[in-house]
C-alpha cells in the first residue's frame, strides 16, 4: 500500500510507509575499543565524536532509518558528523561495529552485514549502486567512458559486444555525455562530465538502491546544478530509492524528501526536508539551516 | 620403499627424489579434479633455469614411466635447442623412450605449441607455462587475483576486451589467449598460438599445465568445455596466413611461420611437415 | 630451400657443453682447490649458500669454480642438486642465544653489557687498492703467520671497542629493552610452525615465517635493492631504523635421532644475525614503545641481514596497505628473477609469428572502418 504526498515545491517523493527497500537499525561504526562508557562518552551533548576516555571514535552511533522504492532520503550534517561513513557501511566500504541494514531484492530480503563479502559484492553489481564524491573511486579513469558502464554490465553476464555497446551509449545519452566521447578514456574528461559517466554506470543494471556521496561537492556551480538536475529527474524516472549525502542543504532540498541531520555520530533530527527547512527544531539543525539560508 | 632406496636411488641420473614426484602427483590429481585452477605446489629446482621449462619437466618426470614413450617440442619443433635438452633429461633419468612422432608418443611435453595431430585418449599433453595467471594483466595484486578467481569475477578482463575491441577493431590478444575452461575457472593458455586453442575444447587427451617459477600446476581433462573469451558477436580468431602454405609440405591447414619478410612459409611442426613431405612423396 | 631455424639439437649442444668444459679445465693456471676457495673467497661462499637455503660450504665451493664465479649460476646448481635428495629430517629448533659470536656490534648504545667486538670487518679500513706484487705479499703474509704463532687471539685482544671484556654470548640489546618495557611484544601464537617455503608457495597475506624464510634465502642484490627502493624510490616509504644488534658467529644445528629420539648435533653453521630497532609514530601504534624487526642469513653477510631486518618490520608496519609483502616473498628469488629473464633467449617466433598477424589484423580493421 502506497500513500502518494506532494511535499513542498518538488512533487518527487511518494511515502511509501511500510514498503521500505532499504531498513537500516541501530547502525554504529567506532575506530577504536568501546563499551557502554565510551559510547557515552561522545556525542552533541559532549560536543564530540572521540571519546575522553580512550580515544576511540564513535564515527556514527544508533542511526536508524527506512528508505522506499522512490525515495530520496538525505543524510546532512558538518563534516565529520558520521554521514560519509554510514553510507560507506552501507556500500560495503567500511564494516559496521554493529546494526542490521535489510534491503529488499526480488530474492527476498536480504541482510546485509551478515553477508560475506563475495554476497556483498555481488549486491553492488545489480542492487545497490554508489556514486562517490571523487569519480576516481567509481571510476576506472585509464578506461573509456563505454568500458567503464562494460563493467558492471559484463559483471551481470553481458556478453554480446553490440548490446553492450547500445546499453552504454544509452546510459550516456541519458546522463547527457556526448555520444563521441564515449571512446574516450574518462581521465580526460571534466568533473561534470565524469560524474555523470559515474552516474551512468551506477544506473547500469538497474539497481533498486542507489547511494550518493557529496555527488556535485567540487563541481562549479553551475556544473552542479546540471548534475543535480540530472539526478533528480532520474529519480523520478525510475523507483530507486536512493540515499543522499550532502553537507550542502541545496543539494539536499533538491533531491530529498526526507532528511537525518547527523552531529558528532548521531542523528540530531528526522524530518520532512520542507518542514527540516521551514522549521528546525534542533539547534544544530537550525544554526546549518541560518547558515545554509545566509 | 627403504630408507637405503632413498639415499642411492638405482637410477643415479635422478633429477627429483620420490617425495617430490609424489607431492607433484597430488598436485596433478586436484588440478584434474578442478579444471583450470591453479594449483600451488613446492616447485623443486631442476638443472633447467626457472622460465626454460623447469615446472613442464617436474611435471613430466612425475607421470613419466620406463614403459613410457616422450616426446619434447620447442615451437613446434623437436630439434630446437631447448627441446633436445629436456628430452635428454626425461630420457636418461627415466629410461622412457623417445619419439618425434606425436601418435607415437604417451607423454608429450610442449612449449609454445600442440602438436598438429596424433594425440588421442592415451596422450598427455605436459605445457610449460611462463606466466599462469591470465588476470596479471589486469590485475597485479595476488590477494585481490585469489579474490577474483574464488568469486569467478572476471567482469575486468571482458572490459579488456571490450576496450581492446573499441580502440583496435579487433581482439588484439595474440598467443596464450585466456579461456574459461569448464565454465569456472579463466585460464592462460600458456603462450600457444590461437590456432591451438579450439583443439583444447572437448580434447580426447588431458593437458597439464606447468609453471615451475611461479610454483602452479593445472589442468584441463579429457572432454572439457574451453571456451575462449570472447563476445557473442565477435567471432574468436585464429591466426590467419593469408591462404598461405608450407614451402616444404605444402600444408596450409597448418600452423606456418615465416621468414622475414618473406612470402616463404613453413611448419612449426617440424614432425608433421617431415611426414607430410614422405605422405606426398 | 633457404629456412634454416636456429636451432642446433643434439650435437649443437654437446659442442657447446664440451667448448665450456675443455676451456674451463684446461686453462693455464694450476688447479683451483677447492681449500682455496672456501678461505680465499669466503664471503662468496657465504653468499652463495645463503642464497641456495643450503649449507654446504664444500659443495658451494665446488659449484663455485663449476659456475666459473657466476653466483647466481653456482645457487642454481646447489639447489638443483638438493632437489634430488629426500628430506629426512628437521633440525630442532635453535636458540639464537646460543650463536658463540665472532662479530658483534651495537649501533644503538656506546657501551653495551657484553661488549662491542668487531672482529673480522673492514668497515673502518680505508677501500685502498692493494697493488704490491704477489711476492711482496707472500712475503707478509709469512711474517704474519710467525709471527700469528704464540700470541694471543689478536681477534679478541684488538677489535673490541671498549675496555671490557667481550662474551660470546652476550645479552641482546632487545632483552634489555624489553626489561625497560621499551618494546611492544609482537610475539604471536598463530605462525608457530616455521612456513617451507621450499614446499609451499608463500604468496600474500602470508605468515611471518614465510616472509623471513622468504628474505633469508632471497638475493642479496634484490634484498639491498628492496631497501633502497623503499628508501629513495617513487612508491615506498621506509624509516631507516637504529640498529640494535649485528652480530655474527657459529651455532649447532640438531636433529633428533631417529632411534633413540634425542637431540643430536649434525653441523654447525655460521650465521648473520640483525635486529633493528623501529620507532613508531603510526596512528594506531603505541608511540610510547619501540619494535624490532629481525633478519638472519646463512654466512656472512651483514648487508643482506640488515635489509632483511629493516624490510621485516616495515613490511609488518605497512600490514597489506601496499604490495611491499608481494614484492619480498615473489621478487626476490636470485633464481626466479635470472632465470626468466634469461629465457627470453629462447626461441619465441611461434608468439611472434602470432603478434605479427595481429598486426596487419589492426590495420585491416583500421582500413575497413576508414572506408
Amino acid at each position: 500500500m502506497t500513500t502518494e504526498v506532494e511535499y513542498g515545491r518538488y512533487p518527487v517523493a511518494r511515502l511509501a510507509v511500510p514498503e521500505w527497500m532499504l531498513k537500516v537499525e541501530r547502525l554504529g561504526r567506532v575506530y577504536g575499543p568501546f563499551d557502554d562508557a565510551v559510547i557515552a562518552s561522545t556525542g552533541p551533548e559532549v560536543g564530540s565524536s572521540k571519546s575522553a576516555l580512550n580515544g576511540a571514535v564513535v564515527a556514527a552511533w544508533d542511526v536508524s532509518f527506512e528508505v522506499a522504492a522512490g525515495e530520496a532520503l538525505g543524510l546532512v550534517g558538518e563534516s565529520g558528523s558520521g554521514k560519509t561513513t554510514v553510507l560507506r557501511c552501507l556500500a560495503g566500504d567500511v564494516a559496521p561495529s554493529r546494526g542490521e541494514a535489510r534491503l529488499r531484492t526480488a530474492a527476498g530480503d536480504v541482510s546485509m552485514f551478515e553477508l560475506d563479502p563475495s554476497a556483498r559484492r555481488r549486491l553492488r553489481i545489480d542492487t545497490l549502486a554508489v556514486v562517490y564524491q571523487d569519480p576516481a573511486e567509481g571510476l576506472k579513469l585509464n578506461i573509456s567512458a563505454g568500458g567503464n558502464i562494460a563493467e558492471p554490465l559484463t559483471a551481470a553476464g553481458w556478453r554480446n559486444f553490440g548490446n553492450i555497446r547500445n546499453r552504454a551509449s544509452e546510459l550516456l545519452t541519458r546522463t547527457e555525455v556526448p555520444i563521441n566521447r564515449m571512446d574516450d578514456l574518462v581521465r580526460g574528461f571534466s568533473g561534470g562530465m565524469k560524474q555523470r559517466v559515474q552516474i551512468a554506470k551506477a544506473l547500469a543494471n538497474s539497481p533498486s538502491v542507489v547511494l550518493f556521496d557529496e555527488p556535485t561537492t567540487g563541481l562549479d556551480a553551475s556544473v552542479a546544478a546540471g548534475v543535480l538536475d540530472l539526478i533528480r529527474s532520474l529519480l523520478e524516472e525510475h523507483r530507486i530509492a536512493a540515499i543522499v549525502v550532502s553537507h550542502d542543504f541545496a543539494v539536499i532540498e533538491m533531491l530529498t524528501s526526507r532528511c537525518l541531520v547527523m552531529q558528532h555520530g548521531r542523528v540530531v533530527e528526522n524530518a520532512l526536508t520542507d518542514q527540516l527547512l521551514e522549521d528546525p527544531h534542533h539547534p544544530y539543525t537550525q544554526r546549518l539551516v541560518a547558515a545554509a539560508r545566509s | 620403499m627403504l630408507l637405503d632406496d632413498l639415499i642411492n636411488p638405482t637410477q643415479s641420473d635422478e633429477l627429483l627424489d620420490e617425495f617430490a614426484k609424489r607431492e607433484i602427483r597430488r598436485a596433478m590429481l586436484a588440478a584434474v579434479a578442478i579444471p583450470g585452477y591453479q594449483v600451488p605446489f613446492g616447485s623443486r629446482e631442476m638443472p633447467v633455469a626457472r622460465g626454460w621449462g623447469s615446472g613442464g619437466l617436474q611435471i613430466t618426470l612425475a607421470v613419466v614411466h620406463d614403459d613410457d614413450v616422450v616426446k619434447v617440442i620447442d615451437q613446434g619443433d623437436d630439434d630446437g635447442v631447448n627441446a633436445v635438452n629436456l628430452r635428454r633429461l626425461v630420457t636418461t633419468s627415466t629410461g622412457a623412450d623417445q619419439t618425434s612422432v606425436a601418435a607415437e608418443a604417451s607423454v608429450i611435453q610442449s612449449r609454445h605449441r600442440i602438436p598438429e595431430d596424433g594425440l588421442d585418449e592415451e596422450s598427455i599433453l605436459v605445457l610449460q607455462v611462463p606466466v599462469p595467471e591470465p588476470l596479471r594483466g589486469v590485475e597485479r595484486d595476488m590477494r585481490e587475483l585469489a579474490r577474483m578467481h574464488a568469486e569467478a569475477d572476471y567482469s575486468r578482463m571482458w572490459v579488456s576486451l571490450y576496450e581492446d575491441k573499441v580502440r583496435n577493431g579487433v581482439i588484439t590478444q595474440t598467443t596464450g589467449y585466456p579461456c574459461l575452461v569448464n565454465e569456472r575457472y579463466v585460464v592462460a593458455t600458456t603462450p600457444i598460438p590461437r590456432w591451438d586453442i579450439p583443439r583444447l575444447h572437448e580434447s580426447p587427451f588431458l593437458t597439464l599445465f606447468g609453471a615451475g617459477r611461479e610454483k602452479r600446476i593445472y589442468a584441463i581433462p579429457p572432454r572439457t568445455k574451453v571456451e575462449p573469451l570472447t563476445f557473442d558477436d565477435v567471432p574468436f580468431e585464429v591466426e590467419d596466413a593469408d591462404g598461405a602454405s608450407c614451402a616444404m609440405c605444402k600444408s596450409s591447414d597448418a600452423f606456418l611461420v615465416s621468414l622475414p619478410n618473406s612470402d616463404v612459409w613453413m611448419c612449426s611442426d617440424t614432425d608433421w611437415c617431415r611426414r607430410t613431405r614422405e605422405a606426398n612423396a | 630451400m633457404g629456412y634454416v631455424s636456429a636451432r642446433g639439437g643434439l650435437d649443437a649442444i654437446r659442442a657447446a657443453e664440451r667448448l665450456v668444459r675443455r676451456l674451463r679445465l684446461t686453462s693455464e693456471s694450476s688447479w683451483l682447490e677447492e681449500d682455496q676457495i672456501l678461505e680465499k673467497l669466503r664471503l662468496l661462499v657465504d653468499r652463495v649458500m645463503g642464497e641456495a637455503g643450503l649449507w654446504a660450504p664444500r659443495l658451494a665451493a665446488k659449484a663455485l669454480r663449476q659456475s666459473e664465479g657466476d653466483a647466481t649460476e653456482a645457487v642454481h646448481l646447489l639447489r638443483a642438486y638438493r632437489s634430488t635428495l629426500p628430506r629426512f629430517a628437521y633440525s630442532e629448533p635453535a636458540d639464537a642465544d646460543d650463536v658463540s659470536v665472532e662479530r658483534r656490534i651495537v649501533p644503538a648504545f656506546q657501551r653495551v653489557p657484553g661488549s662491542q667486538l668487531l672482529g673480522r670487518s673492514v668497515d673502518y679500513t680505508a677501500r685502498f687498492l692493494e697493488r704490491q706484487s704477489d711476492d711482496l705479499a707472500r712475503e707478509e703474509a709469512e711474517k704474519l703467520r710467525s709471527e700469528a704463532s704464540g700470541t694471543p687471539d689478536d681477534e679478541r685482544s684488538e677489535a673490541h671497542a671498549d675496555g671490557d671484556t667481550p662474551q660470546r654470548s652476550p645479552q641482546r640489546l632487545l632483552e634489555m629493552l624489553r626489561e625497560m618495557d621499551l618494546v611492544v611484544d609482537r610475539r604471536r601464537a598463530d605462525d608457530p610452525e616455521p612456513f617451507d617455503i621450499t614446499r609451499t608457495p608463500a604468496r600474500p597475506p602470508a605468515a611471518r615465517s614465510a616472509l623471513l624464510s622468504s628474505m633469508t634465502r632471497a638475493d642479496t642484490g634484490a634484498l639491498v635493492n628492496q631497501w633502497y627502493r623503499n628508501i629513495l624510490g617513487p612508491d615506498g616509504y621506509l624509516h631507516e631504523v637504529t640498529l640494535g644488534e649485528v652480530r655474527h658467529g657459529a651455532i649447532d644445528v640438531e636433529v633428533r635421532h631417529p632411534v633413540t629420539g634425542l637431540p643430536v648435533c649434525v653441523s654447525s653453521v655460521r650465521v648473520t644475525e640483525v635486529e633493528a630497532i623501529e620507532d613508531l609514530e603510526g596512528v594506531d601504534e603505541d608511540r610510547t614503545k619501540f619494535d624490532v624487526g629481525y633478519g638472519l642469513c646463512f654466512g656472512h653477510n651483514e648487508r643482506k641481514a640488515i635489509a632483511m631486518a629493516n624490510l621485516d618490520i616495515a613490511c609488518h608496519r605497512d600490514a597489506g596497505r601496499t604490495q611491499l609483502e608481494q614484492s619480498l616473498l615473489l621478487t626476490t628469488d636470485a633464481l626466479d628473477s635470472a632465470g626468466f629473464l634469461e629465457h627470453l633467449k629462447l626461441p619465441h617466433y611461434v608468439t611472434f609469428r602470432s603478434m605479427i598477424e595481429r598486426k596487419f589484423a589492426m590495420r585491416k580493421a583500421r582500413n575497413r572502418d576508414a572506408s
